[in-house]
């Protein structure tokens, strides 16, 4: 799946050791054979530490983050993820997996931490703050690497026509023609899309929050995400050709629209000049 | 119907009357009679001079939203643009001015009916209730008379023949429709995917196991030419959890590849395409009549009027390492019809 951040962490410690190497073999020649062998197995000992399943490593030394992280996760989320991610039956699901994406996603949108158990948790205000969202991501991200939303420009406007397309076909039947959402089973929505913004979009097709489907990157490449978030923050904020999109939910509004204001404007016309006579 | 005596009058006095006197003397003789009948305005006056500006104002704002509707029609920018918005302005500027050229004939006809044609009120004398017993009689018996008179009652052989004849013609009607007619053969039967048919997305690039993730979905074609076009192709690829227990159904128990299924994107109710799915519950959702399939127990229809499965396509892998059918759907997709016999 995504690489582990963790790849860096270990070319970090290899370099010291590759130098340290080149003054150990300076010293070679004045020492013995026995003592070179001895500092030859140290060396191989941490090299191989180095470059041991990272987790420990980073374990050792967690990052200021990930410790601000864990607070957050220990006060807010262990009742119902549980003590390692791994979820609690009945309460809610294993974050194993779900990475950095996920948690911003959930929290940012404030759907997390949950209020209640329900059908769905629902959007509302953040309770946390975008340092203490990157804080907690941190902690579970380090517990268990998953999805990153990567950093920087997250439009693609040149494909905006393919992510227009790319929305109808697998976006349009939940969300609306025009991110307004819809209805799912059992009291389940696909939310309206007024709200999110890049970062959340990005996350939210990397990761499947709740119902949705994953759209990870082999599926739908990072370009065609970007792609599809520029054709939806285009269209909602474009202007409706017919002058008033009555909610841009379809034929419905309209009908109510045409055949309750514009027919009774029509009735009361009609008895407005019958009643001039 | 009056018992009034009529007027005589002979030619030369009937030449010699106006218009608005002859009018006046056909009301007459039709019982109506016209009590009084006068001018708003004086003609020629000042208020006159304005009714009838006010009227050909409302004409002349036909011609001038006409001309504009026109004008819009043909050269403004309607086409959706980042850069240029008066798009918007497109339809609502056509629906203004047309409005503006149908309310400008009707109001200058309103108008030119109120304010310049003479106001006129006329009585005409009814009576109450019934017809007299003599005309009720009258009438019916015309009526009885005129039937007789047919002889429909005597002559059966007309009466046969015209129930052939005009029978005939009914069919005549009807039989044209049976061209429309048609049994369904293989077009219902059998769609474009077969054995060793790629699976590919609207781009025509073929997808790889690895491609999707755990609950993901994608829509895919047919592989061949025009299969991204075609009306039975689509396809929900489904890639469930590893841990989610599949209940397949009777003879498709094969039809899976690994963690990934393949169904008909068609309802099976009336053919919307049934494309929410929910990855938690594993429910295809149907946005058109809320039907909900099962993807676990091979689209089993739980909810809402579809009351067959939707068909599953049997997939692998080719040697390429891209996913292709094995066959056709072993029944026909979308809803059903007379012929289309039954299927597990």
């Amino acid at each position: 799946m995504t690489k582990p951040t963790a790849s860096e962490a270990d070319e970090k410690p290899g370099q010291p050791a590759q130098q340290a190497g080149t003054a150990w073999s300076r010293l070679r020649r004045r020492t013995s054979g026995a003592l070179a062998l001895g500092l030859a197995l140290g060396a191989v000992g941490i090299g191989y530490a180095a470059l041991s399943p990272t987790g420990r490593a980073n374990a050792g030394a967690p990052s200021a983050d990930v410790l601000a992280g864990q607070q957050l996760y220990q006060t807010a989320c262990i009742t119902c993820h549980g003590r390692n991610l791994q979820g609690v039956p009945g309460r809610g699901p294993s974050l194993l997996g779900t990475g950095e994406a996920a948690v911003y996603f959930q929290v940012t949108t404030g759907r997390m931490p949950a209020t209640m158990q329900g059908a769905q948790s629902a959007e509302k205000p953040p309770r946390y703050t975008e340092e203490q969202v990157r804080q907690l991501a941190a902690y579970v991200q380090a517990l268990s690497p998953g999805p990153q939303v990567p950093g920087g420009n997250l439009r693609n406007d040149a494909g905006m026509a393919k992510g227009g397309e790319l929305f109808r076909l697998n976006c349009a039947q939940c969300h609306n023609f025009a991110g307004k959402g819809g209805a799912l089973s059992s009291g389940k929505h696909a939310p309206g899309l007024e709200n999110a913004t890049d970062e959340v979009i990005y996350a939210a097709m990397l990761t499947g929050p709740e119902n949705m489907p994953v759209f990870g990157d082999n599926q739908i490449s990072p370009e065609e995400k970007r792609a599809i978030i520029s054709y939806l923050q285009t269209l909602k904020t474009s202007k409706d050709p017919g002058g008033h999109g009555l909610g841009r939910l379809g034929p419905v509004p309209e009908g109510i629209v045409i055949w309750v204001v514009g027919v009774g404007l029509v009735v009361f016309a009609a008895m407005w000049i019958g009643a001039k006579s | 119907m009056t018992g009034e005596p009529q007027p005589t009058l002979a030619a030369a006095d009937l030449a010699s009357k106006s218009d608005a006197e002859l009018t006046r003397l056909g009301a007459t003789l039709d019982g109506v009679t016209i009590l009084h009948r006068e001018l708003r305005y004086e003609p020629g006056s000042k208020a006159d001079k304005r009714a009838e500006r006010l009227v050909a104002g409302c004409f002349l704002l036909t011609f001038v939203s006409t001309v504009a509707f026109i004008v819009i029609y043909g050269w403004f920018p309607w086409k959706f643009s980042l850069t240029d918005e008066r798009y918007y302005l497109y339809t609502p500027l056509l629906g203004v001015t047309m409005a503006l050229a149908l309310l400008g004939v009707g109001a200058g006809i309103v108008f030119w009916g109120k304010l310049l044609i003479p106001h006129e009120t006329a009585v005409q004398e009814r009576h109450d209730g019934y017809s007299d017993e003599i005309d009720r009689q009258t009438v019916a018996a015309t009526l009885r008379d005129g039937l007789d008179m047919t002889g429909v009652a005597r002559r059966s052989l007309l009466k046969r023949s015209l129930g052939l004849g005009a029978g005939a013609l009914g069919v005549l009607a009807i039989v044209p429709l049976g061209g429309l007619v048609k049994k369904p053969k293989g077009e219902l039967l059998h769609t474009q995917w077969a054995d060793g048919v790629r699976l590919v997305r609207l781009d025509n690039t073929p997808l790889r196991p690895e491609d999707l993730r755990p609950g993901g979905m994608e829509t895919v074609f047919p592989g061949v030419p025009g299969g991204t076009r075609s009306a039975d192709g689509p396809v929900m690829l489904i890639r469930l959890y590893p841990d989610v227990q599949r209940i397949p159904r009777t003879g498709q128990a094969d039809y899976n590849w690994g963690d990934y299924l393949a169904f008909s994107k068609i309802c099976t109710h009336v053919g919307c395409p049934t494309s929410l799915y929910e990855q938690e519950t594993n429910k295809i959702l149907c946005p058109c009549h809320q039907s909900q399939f099962d993807a676990t127990q091979d689209a089993k229809p739980i909810f809402g009027p579809a009351t067959r499965a939707l068909p599953m396509l049997p997939i692998t892998v080719d040697a390429d390492g891209y996913f292709v059918a094995r066959s056709d759907f072993r029944e026909p997709i979308g809803p059903a019809y007379w012929e289309r016999g039954n299927y597990d």
